[in-house]
């Protein structure tokens, strides 16, 4: 009686979920941030559901099975616009954007009131090295060190301390593909000492972001500049929106989404701005840290290279932004700080572009090179350039590491646009008539 | 005898304590609601659900870890919440623990929440709980002395440790005027030792939980309680040391205890919600170079007074 | 003496406790848990100062101690991170002087306890022991505390200095160079180059 009393209380809980984010998932995740009753948690240990919002690629499976693991008794897995593992025959898939607040909290009622069983279990529960300790409390080898009783060595100080001389083991792991603070798919090999980021070797590229079909399309006709200076807008602030999150400001955070979700040529952008400078956003929490130099700026582009005072921005080419006066804002210290300021100026100008633009019926006309809220796409697509942080994050603290990579777009541009029904190896055909069909 | 000495003073604590981490969980989520976070249910539901479902998750492992600390370190965090907050008079006489070093003895729950923060990130066997662990450690230290020398300076006037006789000192003058720089360190430090807001840096966002990141269940239950009743008896403390604790007019002194206690409360969780994470490097310096020496000011400041 | 028997529970409760955290420091495999299990015995050995009345004794002990241990397990944790004692230590060496050493001051402690008179001097009923200690630390002793007291200061100041190897001048690989005494100019107080013939490796 007591238990189905307490269960009966816990199915009214808000839904915590942990996002695992896939190829072009996070659209899905902004609005289910905005959604009330559905709190996204960051460790999966303080989630009841795993969300896998978009497709995950076949080599990165395994990662997926640990993290499902991961999530403690009882808990179901939800899967939007993904393939579930073979191993989950009956999970639940989600593909409609509407539908997905519903069904995350009708399987969370239904695992709370016992009706649906939690998921199983994908990998044996055993150490990932046998147990190898000798001797009667698994001192293991010889001398005060002992032996190796997981099979892993004992951190050892192998690398000099690259900051203040104080010599601490290092220690090394392997971070990513999931890590919510990491760029989606992004990957890598971390030696850290202490929480001084000691080395850092990526070793999966972020996953490809889609733009909105309106860039796409702009490379193709010519597009209302309005349109385009709103998606350009959008982009940013969901950017913005996650790295206030990880700053602890989920307040802003929310303001930035719910400004980017209901953005119009007539948004404004001066409370959010003010709010960020008054509490300290840009003294407390980014800092100098994080500095570009113009290689490797120019290696980002976009706006970590206007940052850094390169003033690149291949909508000065456009003759139609020429009408409108249009100049690239730069800032010139390249820096964490630098990017975020450039960022807000960025949206501000894009905003004020869409109202000068809209009001004169103005529509872009360059079609061979246009600048993406990643960058500037002439040739080719901006691509991966998550290289860059193998050089930049060593000797950075964990959390300045953390806040100089949100502050960064790292991830290549995909040739699907937003919002469309993509999967790994469907044909693209049917992501094209898609997005044919949400215009009409 | 044993009803006055055992009996009453456990069951006080033990009712503040639990109805204070409720409050607090209710507080902070109607703050959150009044700045835009979307809700369903009301907040007074809320943390009662929430609760519920951190009973029906089961408790975790990791791979190795150190069980005992890992399982004991969220009570004993709890049991130093409970200890912080016995030593809070509530009136002349309704005084849990009336210790001659009262003063002290919250000092030592200070000093001994780092060894039981450290230990709950050290013993999971994870990257990011260890992280967590390692960061408070650099910190506590200078949470501890900031927050020494500006309850040495309230026991000063009062010439004594005791903390009932430091709110009979305010008799005339409340403390938080006497010394204004004293109740704005001493909240800080409370932000500081109980992880929240701008100063968690032990469980932050950027290290998906930090000290708590591997942990579920139960045992996340009780390390949130006991981080919300760190947070009531660090108010308790405050309202006593600075705010007058029982003094005032018509109110019954118990009441006026928790009145000023809930005015504490509601303070460090707006802050909480309003301010950003400080980066750790950031705020050992401003810990160091800015906080102490003003604590040393507040320190100094009321030497002199009580000198004139 | 006049107290009721609950004290004497506690004590034999809290001296049991002391012995046998103070036997687990040396069985453990861990630093970690070594400098915990020793700070359990010296918190156990607090209260029991609070059972006789030397309640800032007693309580100054545990903070004290706390922050005594955290740093202690600070500096050996940080230096090796071995998260939860994943890799076990051997936690104990040099046997047969440690053997020795132990034996021998348990039976100068036990001797102590056994054969000296202890004092049986009643306290007086209005003794406040904070202040007495008050006035005796801050009273004619005071020049020997607060002597004490800044030779440990300077102590942890320059035992940080020394570990560091950021110097006045610059990091200390680089090998620091002081300036010139004006701009642009050699640097100063350095010995001429080939002072010493050039021996830089010599010892």
């Amino acid at each position: 009686m007591a238990v189905s009393w307490l269960s009966r209380l816990a199915a009214q809980s808000s839904v915590p979920v942990f996002p695992v984010r896939g190829i072009q998932g996070e659209a899905a995740l902004h609005r289910l941030t905005l959604t009330p009753g559905v709190e996204l948690v960051d460790s999966p240990r303080h989630a009841s559901i795993l969300l896998v919002a978009g497709g995950v690629p076949p080599d990165q499976h395994d990662a997926l099975r640990r993290v499902h693991d991961q999530l403690p008794n009882p808990f179901a897995t939800l899967w939007y616009r993904s393939e579930p593992l073979a191993e989950l025959a009956s999970a639940t898939r989600v593909d409609d954007p509407d539908a997905l607040p519903g069904t995350l909290m009708t399987a969370h009622q239904e695992l709370m009131r016992g009706k649906r069983g939690s998921s199983p279990r994908l990998l044996p529960d055993e150490p990932p090295n046998p147990w190898e300790g000798l001797g009667d409390d698994g001192h293991g080898g010889e001398g005060m060190m002992g032996g190796v009783p997981y099979g892993r060595p004992m951190a050892m100080n192998m690398h000099d301390d690259i900051r203040d001389g104080l010599t601490l083991d290092s220690l090394t792991v392997t971070l990513g593909p999931f890590l919510p603070m990491l760029p989606p798919g992004l990957g890598a090999k971390v030696t850290l000492q202490g929480d001084l980021v000691q080395s850092w070797i990526t070793q999966h590229a972020p996953y490809p972001i889609a733009l909105e079909s309106v860039f796409l399309e702009a490379r193709e006709h010519p597009v209302p500049i309005a349109e385009l200076e709103l998606a350009r807008a959008r982009y940013h602030l969901q950017r913005l929106a996650f790295a206030l999150r990880l700053a602890g400001l989920e307040r802003l955070a929310l303001e930035s989404l719910r400004l980017a979700q209901g953005l119009s040529p007539d948004s404004r952008l001066e409370g959010l701005r003010r709010r960020l400078t008054r509490c300290g956003f840009f003294r407390l929490t980014t800092t100098g840290r994080g500095w570009l130099d113009e290689t490797l700026a120019r290696r980002v582009g976009g706006v970590a290279a206007r940052a850094a005072g390169l003033e690149e921005d291949l909508r000065s080419q456009d003759a139609a932004y020429g009408r409108l006066k249009f100049t690239p804002v730069v800032q010139s210290d390249g820096d964490t700080n630098a990017r975020w300021c450039q960022t807000l100026a960025e949206i501000e100008q894009s905003l004020q572009l869409a109202r000068q633009a809209e009001r004169e019926g103005l529509y872009s006309e360059t079609t061979e090179a246009i600048e993406t809220p990643r960058g500037p796409w002439g040739e080719q697509r901006p691509g991966d350039a998550s290289g860059v942080i193998d050089d930049l994050l060593p000797g950075l603290e964990w959390d300045e590491a953390m806040t100089t990579l949100a502050s960064l777009d790292l991830a290549a541009v995909s040739e699907w646009p937003q919002d469309v029904t993509q999967e790994l190896g469907e044909a693209p055909g049917d992501g094209a008539d898609a997005a044919e069909e949400r215009r009409a | 005898m044993i009803v006055n000495e055992l009996i009453l003073p456990v069951i006080l604590v033990t009712i503040v304590l639990v109805v204070g981490a409720y409050l607090v969980a209710v507080i902070d989520g109607m703050i959150a609601a009044a700045l835009g976070t979307p809700q369903r249910g009301g907040a007074w539901l809320a943390p009662l659900t929430q609760g519920a479902w951190l009973l029906t998750q089961q408790a975790n492992a990791t791979e190795a870890p150190d069980w005992r600390a890992w399982r004991l370190a969220p009570a004993l965090y709890l049991a130093l919440a409970a200890t912080g907050l016995a030593v809070v008079p509530f009136s002349p006489t309704l005084i849990p623990t009336d210790l001659v070093t009262s003063v002290v003895l919250w000092g030592s729950v200070e000093a001994l929440a780092t060894v039981v923060i450290f230990l709950h990130g050290w013993s999971a066997n994870t990257l990011l709980a260890l992280i967590g662990a390692y960061r408070y450690v650099a910190l506590g230290l200078s949470y501890i002395l900031i927050s020494m020398f500006v309850l040495i300076g309230v026991a000063l006037p009062a010439e004594s440790l005791q903390f009932s006789q430091v709110v009979a000192s305010q008799e005339g003058l409340w403390n938080v005027i006497r010394q204004p720089l004293g109740l704005p360190l001493f909240l800080i430090v409370g932000l500081g030792m109980t992880f929240w807001g701008p100063f968690n840096l032990a469980d932050s966002r950027d290290l998906a939980g930090g000290t708590a990141s591997t942990v579920s269940g139960p045992s996340r239950l009780v390390w949130e309680l006991a981080r919300a009743a760190m947070l009531v008896a660090f108010s308790g403390v405050a309202a006593s040391a600075f705010l007058g604790g029982w003094l005032g007019p018509w109110l019954p002194g118990p009441l006026w205890v928790m009145l000023k206690m809930l005015g504490v409360l509601a303070v460090l969780l707006l802050l909480g919600r309003l301010l950003p994470r400080v980066q750790p490097e950031r705020c050992v310096t401003l810990m160091w170079v800015v906080l102490l020496p003003l604590s040393f000011v507040d320190l100094i400041w009321a030497g002199v007074e009580a000198l004139l | 003496m006049d107290y009721p028997l609950i004290v004497d529970i506690f004590f034999l409760l809290l001296a049991t406790l002391a012995v046998v955290s103070g036997w687990r420091v040396f069985c453990t495999d861990s630093m970690v848990r070594a400098s915990f299990f020793l700070l359990v015995s010296f918190i156990a050995v607090g209260v029991i100062m609070i059972l006789l009345t030397a309640e800032y004794l007693g309580v100054a002990m545990f903070f004290m101690m706390a922050v005594e241990m955290m740093v202690m397990a600070i500096f050996m944790v940080m230096f090796m991170m071995n998260p939860a004692g994943l890799n076990p230590m051997m936690m104990v060496h040099q046997h047969k002087f440690s053997i020795a050493a132990g034996v021998a001051i348990f039976v100068v402690l036990g001797g102590v306890a056994l054969l000296s008179e202890f004092p049986d001097n009643p306290l007086p009923a209005d003794l406040d022991p904070v202040a007495s200690l008050g006035n005796e630390l801050l009273g004619d002793s005071m020049l020997i505390f607060e002597s004490a007291g800044i030779v440990l200061l300077t102590t942890m100041i320059g035992v940080v200095v020394l570990s560091s190897h950021r110097g006045r001048y610059g990091a200390a690989e680089e090998g620091s160079m002081p300036p010139g005494l004006e701009p642009g100019g050699d640097p100063a107080g350095m010995p001429e180059e080939g002072d010493e013939g050039g021996h830089h490796h010599c010892h």
